[in-house]
């Protein structure tokens, strides 16, 4: 079984916010399960099997056995997909555009001193304390959503300042967990606290 | 008959006419643009002459450039297929003096017919009514001030040259009439070299009919029936049928006879069409204006009568009389035509470039596909948006529809966007597929302009959508292992995922 996640924008024909997901792939099964609330309008849960007829060409169907021919081309970061005769135009999003995309997010996980929920979850474990030392990629928090656990690891070295959550809290989000100090190396004038105040 | 003919004209048009050409056993010769350079229209022909340029004005519109093509390449006549220079009486003057046949009307039926005043009063004369309308003027007139004062608003502003809705402006309120002449004349400048407009009373949610009619040089002239135009946007055609649902035999027969006697009294030789306006509560009709050129919406004509009105243009051209008899030609089921365009049906219709990533237009009994455009092919902002015209023939006019709505559920479109949702909710809307329609269609259905996704089919989307966006950000490497840090894939932006 693999999996992942990623984040996905509806351009056409219906435009709509980004929105996070899920996804699971094992045995011909791929499976998507939306971040978040969910709208009307929306399926928070979809499987599909998927069979390629070339490099872009193939044919999809669904849990309910409906067989759709799709085919689909990148145009920049657009993706053109079309789905039974009609075409959907998706937008893709790169972690290095996703940070300048939200204002006020901070633009360098390297240099903020925020730990951010990357989607709606329980917080099931807090692994580190205020003043402890961590490093780089070190896994500080562990978050379940949707039946999975998500490790939240520290963007960079440093000392966590200030622990914003608590073990079974509701977090959503964007929402910050956890505050790493300013790393002493860094000028004055590049310290993200004008980030802190602007995240959501 | 000919043995050379040059194509003035790119796109779908003229690859329909190459293809009649070819069959005939002649050979067609091609123009093109730099950007056309390696168009459809240009590899479906046998020869072609470069018209060097990228705009219409330099290439297609240009009839020195054109008329020497012709004469380089030893052609014995010229098709100009519609639009463009095909209603242009200087280009058909110049080709004769040239030692061209042009094939189409006489250049002096042109110049009566192709001015939309001049041929009313022509109709007027033959006993057909025509819909009220004031002298030609240009923006800044007073003369249309009379009109104005008798009939009011709302009114139409009309380019004396135009067609396909070039150079058209609906008028609500005296504000606005200074203004939209100005722009209607600057448009019908651009697209025709004309600039002159008149101002026509607008008749309240009319069916749009027309009627083919032929005439050979010996004074023989018959009508083909009638092709239903209702559905347009901004009074652009995108969807024609024939027979038309709103015709009775008796107004059929009397629409046709205005038809014929509008072309007669303009001593009119060769392939026109009478537009007319028809109030489908009183069963009146209006002569609108008489196009002196092979129609955009001619294959559904010749879907249900089973001819080729390009051979029979070019017979005509060439001296040979027309044969078919008006009472032979009865229609034989029902044929509709979608006109496929690069726009965007959601944002106000505007056009769509790119590049023709993908291109396959889907088949089945009954179904024309008349097309310009190829994969790989860049739709560029210099020409008409039109990519394709998909005609489907069957034996019952519901037959024909559905035969239409699987087509174009399965024309595969990728690079550009096009209107064939839009083309899909015009046919599947129960008060199309009723018959019962006029003009208006679109803006009292303004949901078929709306996007519909299906939650399931929105669903399928995301899916699809993630599965092709988790395979672009790694593409040859498996998705990391439960706990992997180290792996690269760009999606895994937040941290990593494990089973609880």
């Amino acid at each position: 079984m693999t999996r992942g996640q990623g984040e996905l924008q509806e351009m056409y024909p219906l435009e709509g916010e980004s929105y996070q997901y899920r996804w699971e792939e094992e045995d011909g099964s791929f499976i998507l399960a939306l971040e978040g609330d969910v709208a009307e309008g929306q399926e928070p849960s979809v499987t599909i099997s998927i069979d390629l007829r070339d490099t872009a060409e193939g044919i999809c169907r669904t849990g309910s056995g409906r067989t759709f021919p799709f085919a689909w081309a990148w145009i920049g970061a657009q993706l053109h997909l079309w789905l039974d005769g009609d075409l959907h135009i998706f937008r893709g999003f790169h972690p290095s555009t996703r940070s300048g995309r939200r204002r006020g997010r901070a633009s360098d996980p390297k240099t903020s001193g925020d730990v951010l929920a990357p989607m709606p979850g329980a917080v099931l474990e807090v692994l580190v304390s205020e003043g402890d030392q961590v490093e780089q990629n070190q896994t500080v928090v562990v978050m379940e959503s949707m039946k999975m656990e998500l490790l939240i690891s520290a963007p960079r070295d440093g000392v966590v300042s200030r622990v914003s959550v608590q073990v079974g809290q509701l977090v959503e989000r964007g929402m910050r967990l956890l505050e790493l100090a300013p790393q002493s190396s860094l000028p004055a004038d590049e310290l993200p606290d004008s980030q802190h105040q602007d995240s959501p | 008959m000919f043995s050379k003919i040059l194509v003035a004209n790119r796109g779908e048009i003229a690859v329909r006419i190459n293809r009649t050409l070819r069959a005939m056993g002649i050979v067609p010769v091609a123009v093109f643009s730099d950007p056309d350079a390696g168009a459809l229209h240009v590899s479906t022909a046998e020869e072609s002459v470069s018209l060097r340029g990228r705009t219409a004005e330099e290439t297609y519109l240009n009839i020195p450039s054109v008329v020497q093509a012709a004469r380089d390449s030893g052609a014995d006549a010229v098709h100009p297929g519609y639009g463009f220079l095909s209603e242009n009486p200087e280009f058909a003057w110049a080709c004769e003096e040239a030692g061209l046949c042009f094939i189409g009307p006489a250049p002096e039926s042109m110049e009566v017919l192709g001015d939309k005043l001049r041929s009313k009063e022509i109709a007027e004369r033959a006993g057909v009514p025509v819909v009220p309308s004031s002298p030609q003027c240009l923006p800044g007139d007073t003369a249309p001030g009379t009109f104005v004062q008798r009939w009011g608003f709302p009114l139409l502003v009309k380019a004396a040259a135009g067609g396909g809705g070039r150079g058209m402006r609906l008028v609500h309120r005296r504000s606005e009439l200074d203004e939209a002449m100005e722009s209607a004349s600057r448009e019908a400048q651009a697209a025709f070299g004309d600039g002159r407009v008149f101002l026509e009373r607008c008749v309240a949610n009319p069916r749009h009919v027309e009627f083919q009619v032929l005439a050979d040089r010996y004074g023989h002239t018959i009508h083909l029936g009638e092709r239903e135009c209702s559905v347009q946007r901004r009074y652009q055609k995108i969807v024609e049928e024939s027979p038309s649902p709103a015709l009775t035999p008796d107004l059929r027969r009397r629409m046709g006879d205005a038809a014929v006697a509008v072309a007669r009294a303009a001593n009119y030789v060769n392939a026109g069409t009478a537009e007319f306006l028809l109030d489908p509560g009183t069963g009146e009709f209006y002569f609108l204006e008489m196009n002196a050129r092979l129609q955009v919406e001619h294959p559904v004509t010749e879907a249900v009568l089973g001819l080729d009105m390009v051979e029979w243009q070019v017979r005509i051209a060439n001296g040979e009389p027309l044969t078919l008899q008006q009472e032979e030609l009865q229609p034989l089921g029902h044929a509709i035509e979608c006109r496929i365009y690069a726009e965007d049906p959601y944002r106000d219709f505007v056009p769509s470039t790119g590049t023709l990533l993908r291109w396959r237009p889907a088949g089945g009994p009954g179904l024309r596909l008349d097309s310009g455009a190829a994969q790989g092919q860049e739709v560029s902002i210099y020409y008409d948006p039109m990519l394709a015209k998909l005609i489907a023939w069957a034996p019952h006019r519901d037959v024909s529809m559905r035969r239409m709505e699987v087509a174009l559920s399965q024309f595969l479109v990728l690079g550009v966007v096009t209107n064939i949702p839009l083309l899909r909710a015009v046919i599947g809307h129960p008060q199309f597929r009723s018959g019962n329609y006029d003009t208006g269609f679109l803006e009292w259905n303004p949901s078929v302009t709306r996007p519909l996704v299906s939650t399931s089919t929105r669903g399928t989307a995301r899916a699809l959508a993630a599965w092709v966006a988790k395979s672009r950000a790694a593409p040859d490497v498996p998705a990391p292992a439960v706990g992997d840090r180290g792996a690269v894939s760009p999606w895994r932006s937040a941290g990593d995922l494990r089973l609880p």
